[in-house]
């Protein structure tokens, strides 16, 4: 029994419990279950008197909540570029419930408010602190300053004619006052934005924002995160490409800003597939081989890779795993964004997130120390002031992909940056995701975070299925259906992003799977666990295995199903069925082949059934034809943060 | 320069930091001497605490002497392109200080404090905008469609009669069939419950009676049998339950008049014309602008 929507529930639940005990009491036959406690609760500390009550001692999360660490407003330069004009405070109205008028006049709402949000505009934009801004102590100091204030306090007319004064006198080019001392601007604005809409155990905003670096157009971007209030948020300015390009310099900068304020940050590596074998490979910025430390300092501060997102899709790439019949999924043009030209194939290895786990092995085995054990997560990148995801709701990512009957082939990148050529990547090939899912006992800044940091956090491709995975050694069949598999999952094993090591004698890694579709949105068609080890040669090797499969279907002895789930789209009503697949699917499965002296990770990956793309959608609402080179269904899914496990020594 | 602009995706940086420099340039210096310059204290003071609030850190001599190397060759190319009109018709700039002048009317949106009598107005004119929502304290099982075919219906009136029978306040865990949600909810309200089990269900939540097990109730995972225990009416709340909701779209109201306000003010200082689109191919009907 659980709900926390509100601050004080875990007392009411507690209390409820306790009386429902008591009621049940008389009761034997239905109050069966109940004698089987969780086995949190089983084993008190010796000489204290157990409570009666199993849930004081239930301190494990136990809702998903839905967000995105990943998104931009008007405040970032290349919106603004195309004229976007939303702010922090329009985003938070609209993941709260709320209502926006885009920049073309259209009314925007989400399909389901979010939970969480953080907002992660340019640092190259916000960065620079010469920004006016009215009411800062150090402005009210000075007396013109001080007039300006009094006159806008004084009415709302007498404002603008202030704001009026101080623009004249910005235009003069000869400052009324020194504004070197008023910091700020656009950063500020952010954060008390941000301050405004967090709402403790409903609504969690975190600070966050972007660093734009891409040294010679290969991407490196990051999505930075903080854990804290504005108080402490409000003492740094964020850290900007144009401070370094080396992110071991960000890392340094987060080091920075934890030990001023006492406060913790992390920060999201985001679309590889642009980083022209950058993101992820085996040396430093510098191009020296990573040593121990180094991959240390990466693993400490990014515990998590965006998976996938509007650029498209991030977990694996056909060309690498050639093997998996869903790996060829809403794939963005690899490249390098300065030549706008394809990539080679001889740099994917490092622009994808399971080639990143595996290489992450690798140079665990080298090194000693893993500098990609990272979780996953799901980000959207919007530019619009709006996290825009389900198919039939998707804006695009910048104001050229906002909804119109042409905006399926208006050009995003010309190849080799030549008109003539042609486009290299046009808005059709923009994908409606992505969330992220997180594993939280509530939903506040600490609850939301430190979940981020323990990497115990899904993402998915834009719906809302809840996945759920323990892994242990000692599972037994009959765990899987246990009433309070939640308490007994935390007690004898691992959730996602957790650990196993030194196998006992004799034992396999035992997992545990659950999936439930989006209450709104489309059935399971499987389960699959994906496996990778560091093979005897020192090679990263990868492996699926599905694990639960709907309809009755068979998983043959390769561990594969090799029979489709179907499809039930109607791609010219954009409608499809759920009469195939399963609403829920579950999974006990131990690993065939496990080898306990081997590096291994294991991740989940849900496959939903066959949905309308947003294109269909536009096709549809639009009267419009598109080439058969457009997609027109989707196969959503959703990925796991991984289970590693170590060898003992 | 044209090419770039016209590819979404490049990199605003380059352009980025000519734009704030630029600005820069505009803004801080008193118009010193064509030929001459000066980095004033001021701006030392400034580069000195903006690298503090970056790094965390006072900067090294030697980074030091570098910021201003670079600030002086940031200053030299800001005035050679001003002086060749590069910052003319150059979109990253205009819309930069088009944002930096709605910052401006923002903040003195901001420093209008509202009465108490004010904001009841709003909440009276906008009372379902801040609507408490009913809430559902009960409890659920799950039926698996898939587990019980045709023998749902069957298994569904037999267990709700042994439910009935021992009273609403039976404990349930581990009866029905396994599910991922909760059996128990308290206080949920209505949103929530369409959140986790579908709009669907939350609608027939709405319509059962309190007091006693009932179902099968649909949702999209199947069937469920469903007790509310208590219900709490969907409400209009007094101004101090909402206070901080109605100060924030209060605050938004007042920012979209005063930039409106602040715009037309300026608006006044202009005459503007509109030119007609030259003749062939103008098939867009010009709206006259003013």
């Amino acid at each position: 029994m659980k709900m926390n929507t509100r601050k004080h529930s875990a007392a009411r639940t507690r209390l409820a419990a306790m009386s429902l005990a008591l009621v049940t009491g008389g009761f034997g036959q239905l109050a069966m279950a109940q004698t089987d406690a969780p086995a949190a609760a089983r084993q008190p500390p010796a000489a204290v008197k157990p409570d009666y009550a199993p849930y004081p001692d239930q301190q494990f999360p136990n809702r998903v909540y839905w967000g995105v660490a990943h998104v931009h407003t008007g405040y970032s330069f290349d919106s603004g570029m195309f004229g976007v004009t939303t702010t922090p405070d329009d985003l938070f109205r609209v993941a709260t419930g709320g209502e926006v008028i885009l920049d073309n006049g259209t009314r925007f709402k989400q399909d389901r408010p979010l939970d969480w949000v953080s907002i992660t505009d340019h640092a190259e934009y916000m960065g620079i602190s010469d920004l006016l801004r009215v009411g800062d102590p150090a402005l009210l100091a000075n007396p013109q300053g001080k007039r300006w204030y009094e006159m806008s306090k004084e009415s709302p007319q007498k404002g603008v004619e202030a704001a009026i004064e101080a623009v004249v006198s910005m235009q003069t080019g000869k400052p009324v006052f020194d504004a070197s001392k008023i910091t700020a601007g656009a950063w500020a604005h952010a954060v008390s934005a941000c301050e405004k809409w967090n709402q403790p155990g409903v609504f969690t905003t975190l600070h966050g924002f972007e660093w734009t670096c891409a040294p010679g157009g290969n991407n490196l971007h990051r999505t930075v995160v903080f854990r804290d209030g504005g108080d402490r948020v409000g003492q740094v300015v964020p850290f900007s490409t144009f401070d370094s390009q080396d992110p071991a310099d960000l890392w340094t900068y987060m080091d920075a800003y934890a030990k001023k304020t006492g406060g913790q940050v992390l920060a999201i590596p985001h679309n590889g597939n642009m980083s022209n074998g950058q993101m992820y490979d085996a040396e430093t910025f510098d191009g020296k081989p990573m040593d121990r430390a180094y991959a240390e300092f990466r693993a400490s501060h990014e515990p998590l890779f965006e998976a996938t997102q509007i650029k498209g899709d991030g977990e694996a790439h056909p060309y690498l795993s050639p093997n998996d019949e869903f790996a060829d999924f809403e794939k963005w043009w690899d490249m390098n964004f300065q030549k706008m030209e394809p990539a080679d194939k001889s740099t994917l290895n490092a622009n994808y997130v399971r080639s990143a786990l595996k290489t992450g092995l690798e140079l665990q085995a080298a090194l000693g120390a893993n500098p990609y054990k990272s979780g996953l997560i799901g980000g959207n990148d919007a530019h619009l002031g709006v996290v825009t995801t389900p198919e039939d709701n998707f804006f695009g990512e910048f104001a050229n992909g906002l909804p119109s009957p042409e905006r399926w082939k208006t050009p995003l990148v010309m190849k080799h940056n030549d008109p003539k050529q042609g486009p290299l990547v046009s808005v059709w090939g923009e994908q409606a995701a992505g969330l992220g899912g997180v594993w939280a006992r509530e939903n506040t800044r600490e609850g939301i975070w430190d979940a981020l940091k323990r990497k115990e956090c899904y993402a998915t491709t834009g719906d809302r299925p809840t996945v759920r995975l323990f892994a242990g050694w000692d599972f037994a069949k009959a765990d899987l259906d246990r009433a309070d598999y939640v308490a007994n999952g935390y007690a004898h094993g691992v959730p996602m992003g957790g650990d196993l090591a030194a196998a006992p004698a004799g034992k396999q890694p035992v997992f545990l799977v659950y999936a439930m579709r989006d209450p709104d949105g489309p059935n399971l068609d499987r389960i699959q666990v994906i496996k990778g080890w560091l093979g005897k040669d020192g090679k990263a090797q990868e492996r699926i295995f599905d694990v639960a499969v709907s309809g009755g279907r068979k998983i043959g002895r390769d561990g594969r199903c090799k029979t489709s789930v179907g499809n039930t789209v109607d791609v010219p009503n954009a409608t499809y069925s759920n009469s195939i697949g399963a609403p829920t699917l579950s999974a006990f499965w131990k690993d065939p082949e496990f080898d306990a002296g081997q590096l291994a990770f294991y991740y989940v990956r849900v496959i939903q059934i066959p949905s309308p793309r947003w294109t269909a959608y536009d096709a549809k609402r639009y009267g419009v034809t598109m080439p058969d080179y457009v997609p027109m269904t989707v196969t959503d899914r959703a990925y796991t943060s991984p289970v590693w496990y170590t060898p003992g020594t | 320069m044209k090419r770039i602009l016209q590819e979404p995706l490049v990199h605003f940086l380059v352009l980025g930091a000519l734009l704030f420099a630029g600005y820069g340039a505009l803004n801080r210096n008193a118009a010193p001497p064509p030929g001459r310059i000066v980095i004033s204290q001021g701006q030392l003071a400034s580069m000195l605490e903006t690298f503090t609030r970056t790094r965390q850190r006072a900067p090294t001599r030697e980074e030091f002497n570098g910021l201003i190397k670079d600030r002086v060759r940031e200053e030299v190319y800001c005035r050679e392109a001003m002086a060749l009109g590069l910052d003319k018709d150059d979109t990253v700039i205009r819309r930069r200080l088009r944002q930096k002048m709605k910052f401006i009317s923002d903040d003195m949106a901001a420093q209008i404090q509202p009465t108490d009598a004010e904001l009841e107005a709003y909440l009276a004119a906008h009372r379902d905008s801040f609507r408490v929502e009913p809430q559902f304290t009960f409890r659920q099982l799950y039926l698996d469609p898939a587990k019980h075919g045709e023998n749902l219906a069957l298994d569904a009136a037999q267990l709700i009669a042994k439910l009935n029978q021992f009273g609403g306040e039976t404990n349930v865990a581990g009866l029905g069939d396994p599910f991922m949600l909760d059996n128990a909810f308290t206080s949920a309200p209505a949103s929530e419950v369409a959140r986790q089990f579908g709009q669907e269900f939350a609608v027939k939540l709405g319509g059962l009676q309190p007091g006693h097990w009932q179902g099968p109730i649909e949702s999209g995972f199947g069937m469920h049998l469903v007790c509310v225990s208590e219900r709490t009416e969907g409400r209009r709340p007094a101004l101090a339950e909402v206070r901080d909701a109605v100060r924030r779209e209060w605050d938004d109201v007042q920012r979209r008049k005063a930039n409106e306000t602040f715009y037309q003010e300026l608006l006044k200082h202009y005459t503007v014309t509109v030119e007609e689109p030259a003749a062939a191919g103008a098939q867009i009907k010009v709206a006259q602008a003013k």
